[in-house]
């Protein structure tokens, strides 16, 4: 069964007066549970108009979001069990940190969700173990922290409250390659071992490429894909007329292609390119 | 929530958006008094009768003329019903117990809440065709032959244009926090007064801190531009009086002119 379901999907803002603008139009989706999914669009497409649905901030004006089996907006507290199982993490999350202590600030989440105390204590010390924030870190002032480390801690903030799905808005946006390779990893590590579904809004297609299990685009309030990175990555062209990349590997492969090369278009990691590399010597091209 | 414009600036062409700012400012103060002037309808209907002549050439929706009054309704409302009970003048329309209305209530009544309204208007003209960075420029402007302290002049309009520029920014970042702290489960929308107004910590601390850092930066990209205050400080858009100003100071003029003229005329309110 799909996690995440959406029916029909519209949303429009300032209904009614001539702003109106339709930010969804009709969006089908279904979700399976345990995958990686990168979310690519660019700028306006709707992704974090359609992101903002998915935890019920904000209101269909048609159609349904179903999570886990359950239209989220039945009732109250449909809604409120749907705040809980997708947790969502906005862009630059350590603007939100607001507490005495990092510990704290990371256990507003589970708190808010009605745990006892001790319940609250073991997920936020999960989190902080997932998020390599150490137990120094988790006594001082979040404010005291160093732009990575902030970052981290708002991010296990969302993570301890253990959704079901997980979805982190630009979650690399402003780190250095090292900070954003770490939170990666962290992202990545926290799906495999909890098996939750992860959501990633990026625009790097490199990342998308090594981390993501399925690719959803979207494009002018529409989702005109969702394939796994190689299928998607293999329509560069279509891509480019949304206005979006391909990684830099599948680049190199397309333009090897162009000049003759009997080459895979939808070599989307070094690795892969590597081996198909190595495959075309086998086969005796001089390279 | 975004569409609070403070200011509530309506970019356009018309004459009165191509006024100076500071003769804007002026006349419309002057406007204001001789409103507050006027001892009869005529006097009054003369300031209204040019109201209209300034919102119509202005080609400001009245639409938006009538949202502009909306805030203050109740005021006006509240006024009015004061007048109608207190004023005891005239003849007789209506009595029990201790309320009285008399014609003399309904005149002053209907005489307050169209002297309340044209004041609004006509401040809101100021501001429907005036940007706020030419309304603080015109202010200080205004204020510069006040050589003593010229230079807090400055530093007041400029305080004044950042604050104005970035209250649209603030709802912005208030509505981002608000959304990623309901994300996180927060509560914001039922419980107690109390509760409600703790609820507001994990939004209003981010927003604070949000705020200084803006601020810090802001005032670093300034002085990396080299801003030190006013002194020796020139403009790029020299504000110059042009005729259409001296038009429309004939225009208040003459309008006002009317208002002593019928003031004399007319000693009673009706």
């Amino acid at each position: 069964m799909s996690i995440l379901k959406t029916d029909n999907l519209t949303f429009k803002y300032s209904v009614g007066t001539p702003f109106e603008v339709t930010a969804l139009d009709s969006v089908n989706l279904e979700i399976e549970e345990g995958e990686l999914v990168a979310v690519i669009g660019h700028t306006g497409s709707g992704k974090s108009t359609l992101i903002q649905h998915f935890n019920g901030l904000l209101k269909p004006t048609s159609g349904k979001v179903i999570v886990d089996g359950q239209d989220i907006w039945e009732s109250k507290a449909t809604l409120k069990e749907a705040r809980f199982k997708v947790g969502l993490c906005f862009q630059y999350p350590e603007y939100q940190l607001f507490e005495e202590t990092a510990f704290k600030d990371i256990a507003f989440g589970p708190k808010n969700m009605g745990l006892s105390e001790k319940e609250v204590e073991e997920r936020v010390l999960r989190a902080a173990e997932f998020t390599g924030v150490t137990s120094e870190m988790l006594d001082k002032s979040p404010f005291d922290l160093s732009g990575g480390e902030k970052r981290r801690v708002a991010i296990a903030g969302v993570m301890a409250m253990e959704p079901k799905i997980l979805i982190l808005d630009e979650p690399t946006s402003g780190l250095d390659p090292k900070g954003r390779d770490q939170i990666l990893h962290l992202i990545r590590n926290y799906k495999n071992e909890t098996g939750s579904t992860v959501m990633i809004v990026s625009h790097s297609m490199e990342d998308v490429a090594r981390y993501a299990t399925k690719v959803l685009v979207v494009n002018k309030s529409k989702i005109v894909s969702y394939d796994t990175p190689p299928k998607t990555f293999s329509r560069a062209e279509e891509l480019e007329s949304y206005g979006l990349d391909v990684p830099e590997i599948t680049k190199v492969f397309l333009e090897l292609k162009k000049r003759g090369l009997p080459v895979r278009t939808d070599v989307y990691t070094l690795e892969f390119g590597l081996n198909e590399l190595k495959r075309l010597r086998e086969e005796g091209f001089k390279l | 929530m975004s569409n609070i414009s403070i200011g509530q600036f309506f970019p356009g062409n018309s004459i009165i958006h191509r006024l100076d700012p500071r003769m804007k400012l002026v006349l419309t103060f002057i406007y204001i008094i001789v409103i507050f002037l006027c001892k009869n309808f005529y006097a009054l209907g003369v300031m209204v009768l040019s109201l209209f002549v300034i919102v119509l050439v202005s080609k400001i929706p009245l639409k938006i003329i009538a949202k502009s009054i909306k805030p203050i309704l109740i005021i006006i409302i509240f006024t009015a019903i004061l007048n109608v009970f207190y004023v005891d003048k005239g003849n007789m329309l209506f009595e029990w117990h201790f309320l009285k209305v008399t014609t003399g209530g309904i005149y002053t009544a209907v005489f307050m809440i169209v002297r309340i309204t044209a004041l609004v208007v006509a401040s809101s003209m100021l501001t429907y065709t005036t940007s706020p960075t030419l309304i603080t420029d015109g202010i200080e402007q205004l204020l510069s032959p006040l050589k003593f302290m010229k230079n807090s002049v400055h530093t007041i309009a400029m305080m004044m244009t950042i604050a104005l520029r970035f209250i649209p920014t603030l709802v912005d970042e208030f509505e981002k926090i608000t959304n990623a702290q309901k994300a996180r489960g927060a509560d914001l929308e039922t419980g107690t007064l109390l509760e409600r107004a703790k609820a507001l910590i994990p939004v209003l601390v981010p927003l604070f801190i949000t705020s200084f850092r803006r601020a810090y930066e802001l005032a670093f990209a300034m002085e990396c531009r080299c801003y030190h205050g006013a002194e020796g400080r020139t403009r790029m858009k020299v504000m110059k009086y042009s005729k259409l100003d001296v038009f429309a100071s004939l225009f208040i003029l003459i309008s006002t002119g009317g208002v002593v003229a019928l003031n004399i005329l007319f000693p009673h309110l009706i």
